[in-house]
């Protein structure tokens, strides 16, 4: 598969993933009644950015024909995206819960 | 009423700048602009004869290798550069090594070795063709440049007329916009990139010293006497770099398929007759020839802002890395702003990185943490305090039956494919945060970054649309 000529394939399906991920973010917190704090806006910010870098690192270092670098790229920065994402998840779980519990 | 579009001429580097100064220095720059220039050393200063460097890459007034002007020593001829016999001390050992290198790749062809069959030599030669000494190849220009001239009998009878024949002056334009107009020209003739270098009491040290400087009109060459004279009047060296393909470099055990580097000197050949021809067209002169007529390549690299000196005692690019074959130099009488030496903390991350020297096979790079001086062997020039190469070592390695070899290109952590925006980040940094080049050097080879690829790859498998047109990727040129 000339992966070169399909760039433009695998760019369009980030941004679908990355749009997705917008729109179901935005949807979720929206049917929870949940509103970002300034901190979780900048952690989900990063987490957009990263992935961005993570992705277009990804598909060029296969164009450059370095899968190794490729998939190292997957690790060292999708387990930083990971671990960031898990922690704006558990803030936002935490005040949810709270708010919940006021809620009572 | 129309609408007057302005194209900018704030490169991002000086975008950059300007954010770092404010405002108020956007205004004056704004200012000076658009009001005319009060002397040459001002326009020359200005944005407008700026090249376009990446950000991270500084313009210093003296190279980052540290050049003793008052002993540099001048080469006589190409005859004392690395791989010629006259630098070696007992001539019979190179063309020893010359002769088992003749019979080692008759074997391989017997044998049909992947890399060296009978197809992949033609090929090979075939790619070299334009480059090749005595070989009838040879497309070099003359000394004084191109010889072409108008047929009137064919379908296109102006081509190459003079200004005389056109019965117009010849083409005059500022210093800053012909470096300009230069720069555009290479880009379409061949060249990734073009410094120009004023020739003056010091940088007339790095021509070779067979060339002379005559009160006459013209120069010119007797090269049965080994004369090579260049008019007594205001010169310049057009520094044209020459690429060459990373891709074919991947084969680099089987550089007899690729022939990545010879390829790119035939390449250099017909570029050195076009930039000759463009220069004969607009009326000026030109003196140059191959890549070995004029001088020390890396010196006018290094000068002309073209990369800076590497540990394998080679130019290293903050663009290309050492992947490109040569610095064409071109002399001419064309007025040129020149372009200043580049700091982009090539020099000391070669201090810390020695990825070269561990990877070349024959040993011959220096593992020196620090420059030194040079002059100890004949392909060594006193007044540069760099890192030599062993040249027999290589030499020996590169013909004495082993594969040819141009690892140290290949390995060397500036030398990428610039697809992923990650390689630009790890340039910004050690441009400006050496303390990082030591775990950079590390991640290189952590992500697998130089590595020769799999040996039972054979190009002839590809689908032919996946070899780059001159093996030249896109991201590269």
């Amino acid at each position: 598969m000339k992966l070169a000529s399909w760039t433009w394939f695998w760019y369009v399906l980030v941004g679908f993933i990355m749009g997705g991920g917008a729109v179901l973010i935005w949807n979720t917190l929206k049917n929870v009644s949940l509103k970002l704090v300034w901190y979780e806006w900048i952690l989900l910010v990063i987490i957009f950015i990263t992935f961005m870098f993570m992705s277009q690192t990804f598909i060029a270092s296969f164009i450059e024909y370095e899968p190794r670098a490729a998939w190292l790229t997957l690790v060292f920065m999708g387990i930083p995206i990971l671990i960031m994402t898990v922690a704006l998840f558990r803030s936002l779980n935490k005040r949810y819960v709270a708010d919940k519990r006021g809620q009572k | 009423m129309s609408k007057k579009t302005h194209h900018s001429t704030v490169s991002r580097r000086d975008f950059m700048k300007m954010l770092g100064v404010g405002a108020g220095a956007v205004g004056l720059g704004a200012a000076g602009y658009s009001s005319g220039f009060s002397d040459l050393d001002e326009m020359m200063d200005s944005p407008l004869a700026e090249r376009k460097l990446p950000f991270w890459v500084k313009e210093v007034d003296e190279p980052t290798v540290k050049i003793d002007w008052d002993n540099m020593e001048i080469f006589q001829g190409p005859e004392n550069t690395l791989f010629n016999p006259a630098s070696w001390e007992n001539q019979q050992d190179y063309f020893d090594i010359y002769n088992r290198n003749i019979q080692s790749t008759r074997e391989k062809v017997q044998n049909n070795v992947p890399g060296h069959s009978l197809r992949d030599r033609a090929l090979a030669d075939a790619n070299c063709w334009g480059w090749g000494g005595r070989s009838g190849a040879d497309l070099a220009a003359p000394w004084d440049g191109a010889h072409v001239q108008a047929n009137p009998q064919w379908e296109h009878p102006t081509m190459y007329y003079t200004p005389e024949q056109y019965g117009v002056p010849k083409y005059e334009g500022k210093p800053e916009e012909n470096s300009r107009m230069l720069r555009t020209a290479g880009r379409i003739l061949g060249a990734s990139d073009m410094g120009f270098v004023k020739l003056d009491e010091r940088t007339k040290k790095l021509l070779w010293g067979k060339i002379t400087f005559e009160d006459v009109e013209k120069g010119y060459a007797e090269p049965e006497k080994n004369k090579f004279v260049l008019p007594n009047k205001n010169l310049w060296a057009i520094c044209s770099v020459i690429p060459q393909s990373l891709w074919m470099q991947r084969y680099t055990e089987r550089m007899s398929w690729a022939s990545s580097n010879t390829m790119s000197y035939s390449r250099a050949n017909i570029y050195a007759n076009r930039l000759s021809v463009f220069l004969r067209g607009l009326g000026y002169q030109s003196y140059g020839g191959d890549t070995e007529s004029v001088g020390r390549l890396v010196g006018f690299g290094v000068m002309s802002g073209m990369g800076e000196y590497g540990r394998a005692g080679i130019l290293v690019s903050p663009q290309w890395g050492t992947d490109i074959r040569t610095v064409l130099v071109t002399i001419t009488d064309l007025p040129l702003a020149v372009t200043k030496p580049i700091d982009a903390g090539i020099t000391k991350f070669c201090k810390v990185c020695k990825k070269c020297a561990e990877m070349c096979p024959s040993g011959a790079i220096s593992m020196e943490d620090e420059p030194f001086w040079g002059g100890d062997t004949p392909s060594q020039a006193k007044g540069i305090k760099g890192w030599y190469m062993d040249n027999k070592k290589c030499y020996s390695y590169m013909l004495g039956g082993e594969p040819d070899c141009s690892r140290c290109q290949t390995v060397c952590p500036f030398t990428k494919f610039d697809e992923a925006v990650l390689h630009d980040l790890i340039r910004l940094s050690i441009g400006s945060a050496p303390l990082l080049n030591s775990a950079i050097r590390k991640m290189d080879d952590v992500f697998g970054y130089g590595e020769e690829p799999d040996l039972n790859e054979t190009p002839w498998d590809l689908d032919p649309l996946d070899i780059p047109i001159y093996g030249l990727d896109k991201s590269r040129s």
